[in-house]
């Protein structure tokens, strides 16, 4: 599913003739975090443009997809997965992490508490899922809400070494509300993306089979009532 | 995190296996509010699958007498007008766990190949320091003796640090194993580590090599393939759970005669490429296979046989014994003694049916195991709202003792939870619910072996066999052979699980002839050259699991009408026993048609226009919330013109069809609000 190159030519192709034009790439990114702390805001706006301070059902909310023209020969489909309000009881599926190559990890900094869990986020994340050479995925630190009041008093650095630590690739503050940096550590999460895949590509397993409903419908016709 | 549950829900589901997770979804998806719970740490129940390391806690769990943790006393909690039915605290549908390490536990010998297969990016280096231990085998007869090597998973899952070095890792119990009293049977016939160590040098994998690299395995405790054209497919397809999912196609069918393993033709292209046929066999089998497609148009071909079983129908074909042994064995997949001319026929209709949808044969088998697909159908229920305990036990239903139904469940804190319907899985019923049921029981073998049991051009193939019964009056064994690529096991092995009804006492006593036909234990590899075609034993699981599929309703006491049970993994191949009863809960909710409904909404005659779906999904939607007002037209409707319930259950299909922003605005806003209450 995610993860993968999908881009042409082939890997068999690409052996030096063909220089190739664009290269296509599906990432599948988490957004993990206690409840509330804005994650389903975080997807809506970036991937929708859209916030509201009443929206909060995370009802339907599976995945969203954001196409990035990345440069002028990659494109990236970046699907971002809400957690669909599994979180509350703390019992995510396989489904959820599999095959995920980054995640982001959001507390809302006006609930100290929800900082406090940042790091059973995080050990819970790397114990489900490693990049295929066995390495933890890149993960990203947000501290939601930066338009409101803090509720710590942790300074930049401190969060720097904070990130270090614990084995983040890197911290933003962000606002879903006021539209402040998220455009900005997608970049930086894709970039670090990017980079592992240069180092270790995945290979792409051509046999994989997808259902889909086209399938479904072009056959079914024929029997119908 | 520790929040606490809401006390009302619309549906509690109590187990994660297939069934429950396919019922738990289509209540979430058509805007019922749904409590799934599951007593383990983990999803799927029976139909679960594991790490390496999770499958030894698993085996593990299976051999403690642990009783749970103490319960508040429910009987204090449930009121004069009520009745508490409790649930049961252990599982009891696992049994004659054994487990067998072929593989040398020694760590000192092509330790560099760790990091080639993984691609570690840190060298593993050796340190070559442990004594090899005595035996490489540990057999143990009985689950209570069972001391095999049980890293804890945590363990397990931090060693793969690059710099640590194989000499010092800790590998559980391995020391205590050999040393330990356990049945050495075994053992005795097999030479002791030394001679491993000495013998030629080959890429071997070590038992500490499959424990490192233990998270690349997922392995299924319930061993299935989908039909590209069963109903789990079109489930998945029409619910769009699909998208959860990806599959591989069963690359290789596969027949056992004389002793060999050989690739069997079915589609019209393998048929015509086979080498082993003739000319006259391919013309005879492409004629029958033709015949079966469409059977039922030609009954002057089989009317006379309807009597006989398959096999007997088959010898008056004009097939020669081996075409008849294939189409019996390896496409039917049937039984030679007790399957009717007519099912046989059906079997190799539907396995042709199946064909070339997605490949050159008919089944699937979803990456990561099949393990995967409840949790799929768990992931959707979520997404629209369901709320997910796991390690959530349950006491007891509780049950009104004057309208006899479930109004309540009382969970491990003591906490009430109410719902109109209750769905339970079998297992959580206590021996005083089942008194009267008697459950077969499935053998199991999941075995990590490193070849394939036959070699072909890609090492990456996936592989049915049926291995015909060893002895009149055994059973036929199901093996399907998986390749690292399906991501169930790590490159350079292959996970074979082996499946039969059980027939003897223990899984191993049924299944153990057929492992050694195929495979050949580990350490005996070197001194038989002449069996050295085998795949080596790596490693060898055996445990019984209750079958508790086609139970008819009545056999279980004192059931609340709103209460359901979903039966565990059946023994076959297929997925259908899953899917079907699904539909059986929605139908269960007409008994009500039948019974509470007066005689005027009943059908009549010469009604035949069915409803137009779109009024049954409301019809149910209304039902199943009690908003139905009896003097509502929809109920008119919808009633005089349902014949039969096969339109019912075809209706409940559509359930999967209808988002809910179909819903009318009234029940769209319920909805709404629910999830407002649940997000605060
Ligand atoms: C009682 C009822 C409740 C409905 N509730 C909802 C709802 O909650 N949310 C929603 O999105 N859609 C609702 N619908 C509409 C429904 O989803 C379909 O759109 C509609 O039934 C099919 O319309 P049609 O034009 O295809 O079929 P038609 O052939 O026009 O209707 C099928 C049958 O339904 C009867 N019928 C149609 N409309 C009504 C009505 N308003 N009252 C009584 N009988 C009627 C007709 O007489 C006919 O027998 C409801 C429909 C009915 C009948
Ligand atoms: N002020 C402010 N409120 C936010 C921000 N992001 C989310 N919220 C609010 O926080 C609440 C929870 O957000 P939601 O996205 O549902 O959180 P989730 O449970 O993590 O998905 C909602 O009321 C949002 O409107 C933000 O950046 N600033
Ligand atoms: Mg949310």
């Amino acid at each position: 599913m995610a993860g993968g190159a999908s881009g042409e030519p082939g890997p068999g192709a690409a052996a030096g003739i063909v220089v190739p034009e664009t290269q296509e790439h599906l990432f599948k990114v988490l957004v993990i975090g206690e409840l509330g702390v804005g994650k389903t805001s975080i997807i809506k706006r970036y991937v929708h443009q859209l916030f509201s301070q009443h929206y909060r059902a995370t009802i339907g909310v599976d995945f969203a997809l954001k196409v990035l023209n990345w440069d002028s020969k990659t494109l990236v489909r970046l699907q971002l997965w809400d957690i669909a309000g599994q979180e509350r009881f703390g019992n995510m599926t396989r489904v959820y992490y599999k095959e995920a190559v980054g995640a982001f990890v959001v507390f809302d900094i006006s609930r100290e508490s929800t900082f406090e869990a940042v790091l059973k986020w995080k050990n819970d994340l790397d114990s489900k899922v490693q990049l295929a050479n066995g390495i933890p995925i890149p993960t990203v630190l947000l501290a939601n809400k930066c338009d409101q009041n803090k509720d710590n008093s942790h300074s930049p650095s401190q969060m720097d070494q904070f990130c270090k630590e614990n084995g983040f690739t890197g911290w933003f503050e962000t606002s879903a509300k006021d539209n402040i940096n998220i455009d900005e550590a997608v970049r930086f999460l894709v970039e670090n993306i990017l980079a592992n895949y240069k180092n270790f590509p995945n290979e792409d397993d051509v046999d994989k089979i997808k259902l889909d409903h086209t399938t479904l419908r072009a056959e079914s016709k024929s029997q119908c009532c | 995190m520790a929040d606490k549950l809401p006390s009302e829900f619309d549906v509690v589901v109590i187990g994660t296996g297939l069934p429950e997770s396919i019922i738990a979804a289509a209540c979430s998806r058509s805007g019922q509010s749904v409590l799934h719970v599951d007593s383990r740490s983990y999803y799927g129940g029976n139909w679960a699958s594991f790490s390496f390391s999770g499958l030894l806690s698993w085996i593990k769990e299976y051999q403690e007498e642990n009783n749970g943790e103490e319960w508040t006393a429910w009987q204090e909690l449930i009121l004069e007008t009520e009745e508490g039915v409790a649930l049961r605290k252990k599982d009891q549908t696992i049994q004659h766990v054994e487990v067998i390490c072929y593989a040398s536990q020694d760590s000192d010998e092509h330790v560099e190949e760790v990091g080639a297969v993984q691609k570690n990016p840190g060298s593993v280096t050796s340190a070559s320091t442990n004594d090899p231990p005595d035996s490489m085998v540990t057999a143990c007869s009985d689950t209570s003796e069972l001391t095999t090597p049980l890293s804890e998973p945590e363990a397990a899952r931090e060693v793969p640090d690059v710099d640590v070095t194989l000499g010092n890792e800790n590998h559980g119990g391995d020391t205590d194993c050999s040393q330990s009293p356990l049945e050495q049977e075994k053992a005795g016939n097999l030479p002791v580590g030394e001679d491993v160590v000495d013998a030629p040098k080959k890429n071997r994998i070590t038992y500490s090599q499959i424990v490192k690299e233990g998270r690349r395995f997922n392995i299924d405790l319930t061993s299935k393939l989908l039909y590209s054209r069963g109903l789990l497919i079109d489930l998945l397809i029409k619910s769009n759970v699909s998208r959860y999912a990806e599959f591989k196609n069963v690359t290789r069918i596969l027949g056992y005669q004389e002793g060999n393993v050989l690739q069997v033709p079915c589609s019209r292209a393998d048929v015509f490429n086979s080498k082993k046929l003739t000319m006259v066999e391919k013309r005879m089998l492409m004629k029958f296979l033709t015949f079966c497609l469409d059977y039922e148009q030609q009954p002057d071909e089989y009317k006379a046989y309807e009597e006989c079983t398959f096999s007997e129908y088959l010898k008056t074909q004009k097939l020669t014994p081996n075409l008849q042994h294939f189409v019996l064995h390896s496409i039917a997949m049937t039984s030679e003694e007790s399957t009717s001319t007519l099912d046989g026929l059906r079997e190799t209709q539907n396995f042709l049916r199946c064909l070339g949808r997605y490949g050159n044969t008919p089944f699937l088998f979803p990456l990561y195991g099949q393990g995967e697909l409840p949790q799929c159908f768990c992931r959707m229920c979520a997404v629209f709202g369901g709320t997910y305990c796991l390690s959530h036990a349950v006491q007891c239903l509780v049950v009104d003792k004057e309208s006899g139904k479930c109004k309540a469940i009382i969970d491990h804190f003591g906490q009430r939870i109410s719902a109109k319907y209750f769905i339970v899985e079998d297992s959580y019923l206590t021996e005083k619910t089942c008194s009267n049921v008697t459950y077969r029981q499935i053998s199991r073998a999941v075995l990590i072996t490193d070849q394939s049991v036959l070699k072909a051009d890609s090492d990456q193939q996936i592989s049915i066999l049926t291995v015909p019964p060893v002895e009149p009056g055994s059973e036929a064994v199901r093996v399907v052979e998986l390749c690292s690529s399906t991501m169930t096991c790590m490159k350079g092995t292959y996970l074979v699980h082996l499946t039969c009804p059980s027939s003897k006492k223990t899984a191993r006593e049924d299944l153990e002839s057929v492992v050694q036909k195929l495979f050949t234990p580990y350490a005996e590899a070197e001194l038989e050259n002449e069996e050295l075609k085998k795949p080596n034993l790596l490693w060898a699981l055996y445990f019984n699991m209750r079958d508790s599929s086609d139970i008819s309703r009545e056999c279980y006491n004192d059931l609340p009408s709103n209460v359901y049970v979903c039966c565990g993994p059946d023994g076959f191949l297929g997925n259908k026993n899953a899917v079907k009863q699904t539909g059986m809960y929605s139908c269960s909710m007409s008994s009500f048609w039948n019974s509470a409904l007066p005689c005027a909404y009943k059908p009549t005659s010469g009604t035949t226009s069915s409803p137009k779906p779109s009024l049954i999904l409301i019809f149910l939607l209304k039902f199943s919330q009690n908003t139905l007002d009896p003097s509502d037209t929809l109920l008119r409707n919808v009633f005089s013109r349902v014949l039969d319930l096969n339109s019912l259950s075809s209706a409940t299909e559509m359930l999967w069809l209808f988002p809910p922003y179909l819903f009318s605005q009234g029940q769209h806003n319920s909805l709404h609000n629910r999830c407002l209450i649940k997000n605060c």
